[in-house]
């Protein structure tokens, strides 16, 4: 049987993360392919049903981009997003959905090679844990 | 326990002042020692009142549930404000009610009555079997003395006493116009023991635990119906454009419920154990919700239903927050 290949869903910000991605593109730099990367205006718009709903449709792993802290487009929407999804991971964790699924990072736009990193982490820690099973639509 | 004479007088009190329109609180339930929530808007209706450790419904609920119709042009809505009969955790809810400006101060006369814990129906079904007669019973200290049908009993108040009220911080209402009986002066600890048992265990070990119940679930809402904080008018369990959780009772479905729910309620929810009390399926509600509470005390120094001036955990940040978990 060949190796397991996860699947990421990536939430990222269209100001940093996004453009993070699409620098990492054009400066070709590799990274693997198993990422489906979704574009949203502000990691503070991602609702937490978002990453649920995911995780149902037969996504391994999650990975939230958004902007550094102080650097987000709109001023805030990255602070209440650490919040949100701090206790997010929590309830996760307790339920027995482990954390290692859902994943924030902060990636500017000038940082193609970071985007390229924190990609090979997580696809590295979802590997390791398995096809995430828990919660699937059948 | 407050004296039922004096409580019912200063409720007649209220009652008939011009600006009231109508006080909320409990009366004896149709079958057995049920208790229901009772409405009253005329000082006779006040004589049905009662209260007992049996009284447990959280009525906070009705202050949100009542519903507006739309005037006509030019029709002024009444403004008369609404009684509520508040132990130590409906007095947090209402004060979470406050600080979400889903009422206003000015709309609600909040009359007080500690507690020292009331008694939880699904225990009680177990002690006495199924529906029994009259039932009258008494707080004292440690004991309740029960008469049923005419035939004392006495229980030791541990096993009838409910879950969340054996660590109730709050016994004493933290907000109140009429505060009515003594404070109770001794002082509880919340230690989360059940939270931290489950917090042990392996990853694998949790999810078996919550699969099994979460398999239970029949998802009739009554847990959301029941809860007062959970006050959308329109929730997204049930909302299809676009639709966040399918209809169908499956695994998936309903974690997906109670993970919702619990975020919602997460820097909310005040811990009245109302969910569990009502939850036809016996889910342990109350250990999912007391873990994000205790999550919340641990990061984010915040507790819910204290201060009507504070501001919702999730609508306000602090740039000073933990990184730890950020790639």
């Amino acid at each position: 049987m060949s190796e397991f290949e996860p699947n990421i869903v990536a939430f990222l910000c269209n100001w940093c993360s996004y453009a993070g991605a699409d620098l990492a593109g054009t400066s070709r730099i590799e990274y693997p392919p198993n990422v489906k990367a979704i574009r949203v205006m502000c990691s503070g718009r991602i609702n937490p049903m978002f990453i649920v709903n995911a995780l149902q449709e037969g996504a391994d792993g999650v990975l939230i981009g958004g902007c550094h802290p102080g650097d987000c487009h709109y001023s805030q929407g990255n602070y209440y997003a650490r919040r949100k999804f701090q206790i997010m991971r929590k309830i996760l964790e307790y339920l027995g959905i482990d954390p290692a699924r859902v994943r924030m990072s902060w990636v500017s736009a000038s940082e193609g090679q970071k985007f390229a990193d924190v990609i090979s982490e997580v696809i590295g820690d979802v590997k390791k844990i398995g096809p995430a099973k828990n919660i699937n639509r059948i | 326990m407050a004296d039922l004479a004096k409580m019912r007088n200063e409720i007649k009190k209220i009652v008939q002042r011009d600006d009231v329109k109508y006080v909320i609180g409990y009366e004896k339930g149709t079958y057995g020692w049920r208790v229901s929530p009772s409405f009253a808007r005329t000082p006779e209706e006040v004589d049905k009142f009662i209260f007992s450790p049996l009284c447990v419904n959280n009525l906070a609920v009705y202050l949100v549930l009542e519903e507006k119709l739309p005037l006509p042009k030019g029709v002024e809505e009444e403004k008369k404000k609404i009684g509520i009969v508040v132990t130590g955790c409906d007095s947090r809810s209402v004060v979470q009610l406050l600080q979400e400006k889903a009422i206003s101060r000015d709309d609600v006369v909040i009359l007080g009555v500690p507690c020292s814990g009331v008694v939880e129906p699904k225990k009680m079904k177990e002690m006495f079997g199924k529906e029994i007669g009259t039932v009258a019973i008494e707080d004292k200290g440690e004991k309740y003395v029960i008469v049923i049908d005419g035939k004392r009993r006495e229980v030791l108040k541990e096993e009838l006493v409910s879950e969340n009220c054996k660590t109730c911080e709050y016994q004493n209402p933290v907000i109140s116009d009429i505060l009515i009986g003594d404070e109770i002066k001794e002082k509880k600890k919340e230690s989360y023991s059940k939270v931290r048992e489950l917090e042990e265990k392996s990853t694998q070990e949790r999810w078996d635990y919550w699969k099994e119940k979460f398999e239970r679930c029949i998802r009739c809402y009554a847990c959301r119906n029941c809860c007062p904080v959970c006050n959308c008018k329109e929730c997204m369990a049930e909302k299809t454009t676009p639709v966040w959780i399918r209809r169908s009772v499956s695994l998936s479905e309903n974690a997906g419920f109670h993970i919702m729910r619990s975020l919602h309620t997460a820097g909310r929810c005040i811990g009245c154990g109302s969910c569990e009390r009502v939850c036809p399926m016996n889910i342990p509600l109350s250990k999912l919700y007391k873990k994000v509470e205790k999550d919340v005390i641990e990061l984010f120094d915040y507790r819910a239903g204290l201060d009507e001036e504070e501001k919702p955990l999730l609508s306000v940040y602090s740039v000073d927050d933990s990184n730890e978990y950020i790639l």
